[in-house]
């Protein structure tokens, strides 16, 4: 083999992976698939109304990523997404200015990510259970305060956050992109978050080669939250009211793209681009069920099988990395 | 001569593209001690998981007892006799000493319940073979690595093996247990075992076995006679040349100190030490298992608490929060266990030579040079003399000895002003442990002060300008590296 042509498809891969290619792949094919079998599927608004739909699990997924890249786990992504949206909402109806609510949402977001890290870091206790507890308490929250009802009514200004278009594109499609590029750019290149990798894969060793290991920890919690709580605020202002059930099973869809996109449920590996792909390829999915008209209840079906398939080859591919080289 | 338990017929392997064993022959007599040597990454431990049922060969065959096996898991293998001590430690850090040892093997009772006064018992029986008194129910996190080897003999042991492989199971070991050991093995084979020996010591492997294999590059150079053979030759065959084994000349000047300590303590694990490094010199702590060598190190380093003491760097005294404190001012420590607490074993080794320098390669925004830290690795790879010289392999691919070298590697890139290394040379072959003494006398002859913590008394005294000999969490003597005897060491380590 030519040295140049080694060198340059070194590179390639260094800057985008061996599983993004894959995983392009694979959604090339099932978009040549759909779009053989329904003439709806490859059209403008379809595009548009996928891009629009999976953007809130894109935005949830990337911080769910970090968390599986450090070496833990977050379940409660789903619930403080439907929490930060009814206290953003509650607070538009209470009349507080749209960035001040926008805000607390966040900050909300923010400060229960901050307590799951800390009882993660500092408690040591298993990320599995807190954020199972925590997934728990911010739905329940989100029941109590809103008895079940629909919160609408919304300010004008608030809605044209996720109804808006520029050029005939809904915000949220860029807010997504800038999102992605952006925290995969961070993942791969700003020492602080990069750090994250060394964590997740030898949290004792990484501590005594100077890495900060609880701070990071407590810090990708951080951005789990304040990512479901964004996608929270998207949500709301685009379906222009505050339910208590939102995000219901955010987690998982999240989990399972994360994975295959290159996220390992043993930690220190994980990529914002292929979490991107993998988002985008249930989407494609869950698309392809809705224009065939298959029955919407497979759908949970479907989704739980990949998350259990994705899970599945990670930890096979996991037990056969000491038999062949990288 | 006695019947071959074990006959292996024309075994080769390959990872990938990489072919690291090729035609290998080798037959094992019934209850001789039988070494295999060969330099890091001569494809010792690959031959032996292919006994244990561990890697799968591409082609040859195995007899056992002139019965041809196919081994398709480790269970397999020990279900014909054949149980193997791991050159990496395999134990469950939460699982208790005994659980581990008999590990889905316990003892029950009818209703399938653990009888643990039984297991109990025999784990304590097996432990004071091997010459420990230790509670059994001892979570094996808490044990340190020397211990952690005999827990992993013992397990092997309990396994009444016809045939028990020895991975480098003196390199974490003392002298005494060391001694231990040799016994172990001399009643094994007067019992009729079978033991295959690999070790990186050629006095111990002249001390115990009968025959000796040597490995090269993959491919199986001869099998000679202990007693028919030297040092000399067995180097021959192993690298092809001859090498001295040779220590690097003694510092000709010191400077100031550069570290002090006084009155370190804490519980009775360390009790008033009081030592002093100097710019340029290269300090020795010897002592046995557990006297408080690496508990001194880990403290200096900020890695546990202290009850009393002061640290004093170049004049100024200093108080270590973290490793990563320690390490922004200069003092960096080399831990002995490379698996668990010093690599990545699942990065590959780029990754880990520049894991505890990262903020060196970025910028003040904290952007990463990605070149920079490739030019760097791919330097520090050639430095230490990887193999392969390459640092895209994942380090859990590479031969033990060569992930010790990645772990100086990585130690060397952070610029130390004081370095600690806990067992540098743990599994590395004779040559390679020549190089690392000269990188680390180069270090202090660079102005470095460097300490070293090794269980092997010719390497502390022909390495170290003084050593320091510890007992019991105490500093008993100083001595003189040039001039000192491996008795005198021993005198103050065990009075
Ligand atoms: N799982 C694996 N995948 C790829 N390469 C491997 C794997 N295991 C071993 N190797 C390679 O095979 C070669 C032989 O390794 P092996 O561990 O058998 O050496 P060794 O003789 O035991 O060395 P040491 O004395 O350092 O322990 C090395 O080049 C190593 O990098
Ligand atoms: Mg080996």
């Amino acid at each position: 083999m030519a040295i140049s042509k080694s060198a340059t498809k070194s590179s390639v891969r260094e800057f985008v992976g061996r599983r993004e290619v894959g995983l392009f792949l694979i959604i090339v094919a099932a978009s040549a698939i759909l779009s053989l079998l329904t003439p709806q599927f490859l059209n403008l608004n379809n595009f548009i109304s996928i891009a629009t739909g999976m953007s809130y699990d894109v935005i949830v997924a990337i911080g769910l990523t970090l968390v599986l890249t450090v070496g833990g786990i977050d379940l409660s992504v789903g619930s403080i997404l439907g929490l930060t949206g009814v206290v953003t909402t509650m607070l538009l109806r209470a009349g507080v200015a749209i960035p001040l609510a926008v805000l607390a949402g966040l900050s909300l977001g923010a400060l229960l990510g901050a307590l799951n890290g800390t009882f993660i870091a500092k408690f040591k206790i298993n990320p599995f259970i807190v954020t199972l507890g925590m997934m728990a308490v911010a739905r329940g929250a989100s029941v109590v305060l809103t008895s079940g009802y629909f919160l609408s009514n919304l300010p004008a200004g608030y809605l044209a956050i996720g109804q808006g278009k520029w050029f005939g594109i809904p915000i949220p499609i860029y807010a997504t992109i800038i999102l992605v590029i952006i925290f995969d750019y961070l993942l791969r290149n700003w020492e602080p978050l990069h750090s994250i990798f060394f964590i997740g894969t030898n949290p004792d060793a990484a501590e005594l080669s100077g890495i900060k290991v609880g701070k990071m920890l407590i810090v990708s919690y951080i951005l789990s939250g304040v990512l479901a709580a964004a996608a929270g605020v998207f949500m709301t202002s685009r379906l222009a009211m505050g339910y208590a059930q939102f995000g219901l099973g955010a987690e998982q869809r999240a989990i399972a793209a994360s994975v295959i996109g290159g996220a390992s449920m043993s930690g220190g590996e994980g990529s914002i681009f292929g979490t991107f792909l993998g988002v985008l390829l249930l989407a494609i999915i869950n698309n392809g069920f809705v224009l065939l008209g298959l029955s919407v209840y497979w759908q949970g079906v479907v989704n739980g099988l990949i998350l259990v398939i994705a899970v599945g080859v990670d930890a096979i591919r996991r037990m056969r990395r000491g038999e062949d080289r990288d | 001569m006695v019947a071959s338990v074990l006959k292996i017929k024309g075994i080769s392997k390959s990872f990938g593209v990489h072919k690291v064993l090729h035609d290998i022959d080798l037959e094992i007599a019934k209850g001789e001690v039988h070494a295999l040597i060969g330099e890091n990454g001569a494809g010792k431990s690959t031959l032996m998981k292919i006994i244990g049922g561990i890697h799968r060969p591409d082609t040859g065959s195995i007899e056992v007892d002139g019965e041809s096996v196919a081994f398709s898991n480790p269970q397999a293998a020990m279900a014909k006799g054949i149980s193997l001590v791991h050159q990496e430690l395999s134990l469950v850090p939460n699982l208790s000493i005994a659980q581990n040892v008999f590990s889905q093997r316990e003892p029950t009772n009818w209703l399938g319940f653990v009888k643990w006064d039984e297991l109990h018992k025999r784990t304590r029986e097996l432990m004071e073979r091997l010459g420990v008194d230790i509670d059994p129910a001892t979570m094996v996190a808490e044990l340190s690595v020397g211990i952690r080897q005999l827990v992993e003999i013992a397990k092997a042991l309990s396994m009444d093996a016809k045939i028990l492989v020895l991975d480098e199971p003196t390199s974490a070991l003392s002298e005494k247990e060391v001694e231990t050991l040799y016994r172990i093995v001399d009643d094994l084979k007067a019992a009729g075992v079978s033991i295959i020996f690999i070790s990186h010591k050629l006095p111990e492997v002249f001390r115990i076995s009968d025959r000796i294999s040597v490995l090269r590059d993959g491919r199986m150079i001869g099998t000679v006679k202990a007693e028919d053979t030297d040092t000399d030759e067995i180097i021959h065959m192993m690298v092809g040349r001859s090498i001295e084994e040779m220590y690097p000349p003694r510092a000709s000047s010191v400077g100031e100190t550069v570290l002090s300590v006084e009155g370190l303590s804490r519980g009775d694990e360390l009790s008033d030490l009081s030592f002093e490094l100097k710019k340029g010199e290269i300090l020795g702590f010897a002592g046995l298992v557990g006297s408080g060598r690496t508990e001194t190190a880990r403290a200096i380093f900020g890695a546990d608490p202290v009850d009393a003491g002061t640290i004093t760097l170049h004049g100024r005294t200093v108080k270590f929060k973290s490793a990563l404190d320690a390490i922004n001012h200069g003092v960096c420590y080399l831990t002995e266990d490379r698996k668990d607490l010093g690599l990545f074993l699942t990065k590959n080794v780029r990754t880990n030579i520049v894991s505890s320098s990262l903020k060196k390669f970025a910028s003040q925004l904290g952007l990463l040079q990605h070149s920079g830290i490739e030019d760097t690795a791919k330097y520090y790879v050639q430095h230490v003399k990887l193999r392969p010289a390459d640092d895209k392999p994942l380090v859990m691919n590479l031969s033990g000895g060569n992930q010790q070298k990645a772990l100086l590697a990585k130690w060397l890139c952070a610029d130390p002003q004081v370095l600690i290394v806990d067992e540098p040379t743990r599994g590395v072959d004779v040559g390679a442990k020549t190089e690392i003494h000269s990188h680390l006398r180069q270090l202090a002859n660079s102005g470095v002060g460097v300490i070293v913590i090794s269980s092997e008394l010719p390497e502390i005294l022909g390495l170290c300008d003084r050593v320091a000999v510890f007992n019991e969490g105490r500093i008993t003597a100083v001595l003189d590296g040039e001039g000192t005897t491996q008795e005198d060491v021993m005198k103050y380590a065990t009075m």
